[in-house]
């Protein structure tokens, strides 16, 4: 029985990687150009496959992967039938809304949000009570208040640089991100004896 | 020409799935039905009233309409409440034990994702008026062989019970806010974030380190039952470790305890169950395909106060899992293929007659040009994947084999020559 691994292209792979190579686990076939898609390691009992983020929760739900590994993000703004066992602490960052530090949000009124998180900005907003028109944006976000799009953008925010490069402030939090460790609910049951050691060796390592 | 006319969630069932589906159903309700349960049907609309004060099913997942009367109906969204209210209706008696098994579509308006089928195909039993270990066995038991008696070994069942955090929450008189939120985190056995949202609460530490550990109350009976010992704040909550321990010695006796397992971390968050709850699995097949409980408190609501306890079988998905291991029974009978001249065209009729009198599947078409492009039409037809092909013409019979005309005296079949 192999034990399968979907993770989220990008930086969080690449640590989620580091992590299971530090783990001892040796995957020869793996360098960051290779355009193989399935990983196995030498001794066959762990593969991993890299996909966009938002299909983690998918493929772990689905039960097409055991485990997965994908930012906290993404498991609000796509929520899964699935197991959210370990906090790994990597990729952090906070999910913000944020605007011109000149122009306060107009609550009460009508109020534009861009973003690529809708399910998560139309949520926050909801719970204030506040009507929102959600634009989805799928990359660049910030440039939709600079050209007048939308009065804000929801998005993550880990270093601030490109807003303040673009002369935006964070101008409220609405809660805080890192990857998880997410199991499929089968799996997790009818595939105990290999999971178990997988998880208490990644705690280990936190 | 209509096209786009498929909707999403909606599937035709294809002709071998369907036989496989029959012959699985068939198998079943003969299960069911050497146990005693009782074969019934329930309407497929209800009416919107019936699922207004239920939490299980939230309003938006129904499929309503208006009937003539300005009266709100939905599709029916589940088997359990409506097979309930027939057995309080007809049943009175409270103290009488009715078992009931059922085969039904069940819809779900599910807004995400897309692909999730909305009408679900299902086969369950519920009995009534027991609320003792054994009735919860022999529901449990049945669960267990209704996937064995399809040639599925790879069983597992997990069995929890609501009581033993909802007893917890009691004690610690938690909020309405907290214990949903917890529900939600140990049903996604989130430790992380349970252990960030007790930090502020204003617990004992004792109490805190309890609910951290209920997410990791799974696995081998044994085991957690050794360990839910040590965490019982009262009597009710012991009480849920010596049902389940019952629970289990049953299954014991049954000969089927080495499928089961305990979770202790299914809520009620999401379903009715007051008592013991279960979920069925099979190995390397991502989603449950059983889910059942006791309900023990659903009858009152028509009137007649009634345990209860049943399971429902998510058929197409276990028919996937058995089409993807090669399980599925599947159809091979041959299907006889006459076709005949314009003259011998009565001759061809008792002659299909008569072999469909002893069972044979028999089809007659007019012979209208040449017969070869005939044979080779019957051949190129994946439906027609197991027939014999004859030709009746001038009072001569031939079968075709190999691509060669073979003169018959009479069509003979397996079954004959046996």
């Amino acid at each position: 029985m192999v034990i399968r691994f979907a993770l989220a292209k990008g930086r969080v792979a690449k640590k989620a990687i580091e992590l299971l190579i530090a783990l001892g686990y040796i995957f020869e076939e793996y360098s960051e150009k290779s355009r193989k898609l399935i990983f196995t390691d030498t001794t066959g009992t762990i593969e991993f496959f890299l996909v966009k983020s938002p299909d983690v929760p998918t493929y772990v739900e689905k039960g097409a992967a055991d485990i997965g590994i994908v930012g906290k993000d993404v498991l609000l703004e796509h929520p899964a039938q699935v197991y959210e066992l370990l906090n790994l602490n990597i990729g952090r960052c906070k999910m913000c809304v944020a605007g011109f530090e000149d122009r306060p949000l107009p609550y009460g009124k009508k109020m534009v949000v861009g973003t690529k998180y809708p399910t998560i900005a139309k949520n926050y907003f909801n719970a204030k009570n506040q009507l929102v028109d959600i634009i989805k944006i799928n990359g660049s976000v910030e440039l939709a208040p600079l050209i007048g799009l939308s009065d804000c953008i929801v998005d993550i925010v880990e270093s601030g640089n490109t807003l303040k490069e673009n002369g935006l402030v964070v101008l409220e939090e609405i809660c805080d991100i890192s990857s998880r460790m997410i199991v499929n609910q089968v799996s997790l049951k009818t595939k105990r004896e290999l999971i178990d050691p997988i998880i208490r060796t990644f705690e280990t390592q936190l | 020409m209509l096209l786009n006319s498929t909707i999403d969630g909606f599937e035709n069932i294809q002709h071998q799935d369907y036989y496989s589906l029959e012959k699985i159903i068939n198998k079943l309700t003969t299960l069911y039905r050497l146990y005693g349960y009782h074969q019934i049907s329930t309407p497929t609309f209800e009416t919107y009233d019936l699922y207004v004060g239920e939490d299980s099913i939230p309003s938006d997942d129904l499929f309503k309409l208006v009937n003539h009367q300005g009266k709100v109906l939905v599709l029916k969204p589940d088997a359990t409440l409506p097979v309930t209210r027939m057995a309080a209706m007809n049943h009175p008696n409270a103290d009488e034990v009715i078992k009931f098994a059922y085969q039904t579509n069940i819809y779900r308006n599910f807004s995400s994702p897309e692909m999730i089928k909305k009408e679900i195909t299902q086969i369950g039993i519920e009995y009534f008026g027991n609320d003792s270990p054994e009735c919860d066995g022999e529901v449990i038991g049945l669960a267990i062989l209704s996937l064995l008696e399809n040639g599925v070994k790879d069983v597992h069942i997990d069995l929890g019970h609501v009581g033993f955090i909802n007893y917890l929450f009691e004690e610690l008189a938690l909020s309405s806010f907290e214990r949903e939120m917890l529900f939600q985190y140990i049903e996604n056995k989130n430790i992380d974030d349970i252990a960030c949202f007790l930090k502020p609460l204003d617990l004992s530490a004792e109490a805190k380190a309890i609910i951290i550990k209920l997410p990791s109350l799974y696995g081998e009976p044994k085991a957690v039952l050794k360990e839910m010992k040590t965490l019982c704040l009262n009597e009710n909550m012991a009480g849920v470790v010596e049902k389940i321990a019952e629970i289990y010695c049953h299954l014991e006796v049954m000969g089927l305890a080495s499928y089961v397992s305990f979770d202790l971390g299914f809520t009620n968050q999401m379903n009715y169950y007051t008592d013991i709850n279960f979920k069925g699995y099979i190995n390397n097949w991502g989603e449950p395909v059983i889910s059942g409980g006791r309900y023990n408190n659903l009858s009152e609501k028509f009137g007649i106060p009634r345990p209860a306890c049943g399971f429902a079988i998510d058929l197409m998905k276990v028919i996937d899992y058995m089409e993807q291991e090669n399980l599925l029974p599947m159809d091979t009978q041959k299907n006889h293929v006459i076709f005949y001249g314009y003259d011998d065209k009565s001759a061809a009729y008792d002659l299909a007659n008569n072999l469909r009198a002893k069972g044979e599947i028999t089809e007659v078409f007019m012979i209208k040009s040449d017969w070869g492009y005939h044979v080779i039409s019957i051949r190129e037809n994946p439906l027609y994947k197991n027939a014999e092909i004859y030709f009746l013409s001038q009072g001569k019979l031939c079968i075709v084999e190999n691509d060669q005309y073979i003169s018959l005296e009479a069509i003979t079949f397996e079954s004959e020559v046996n």
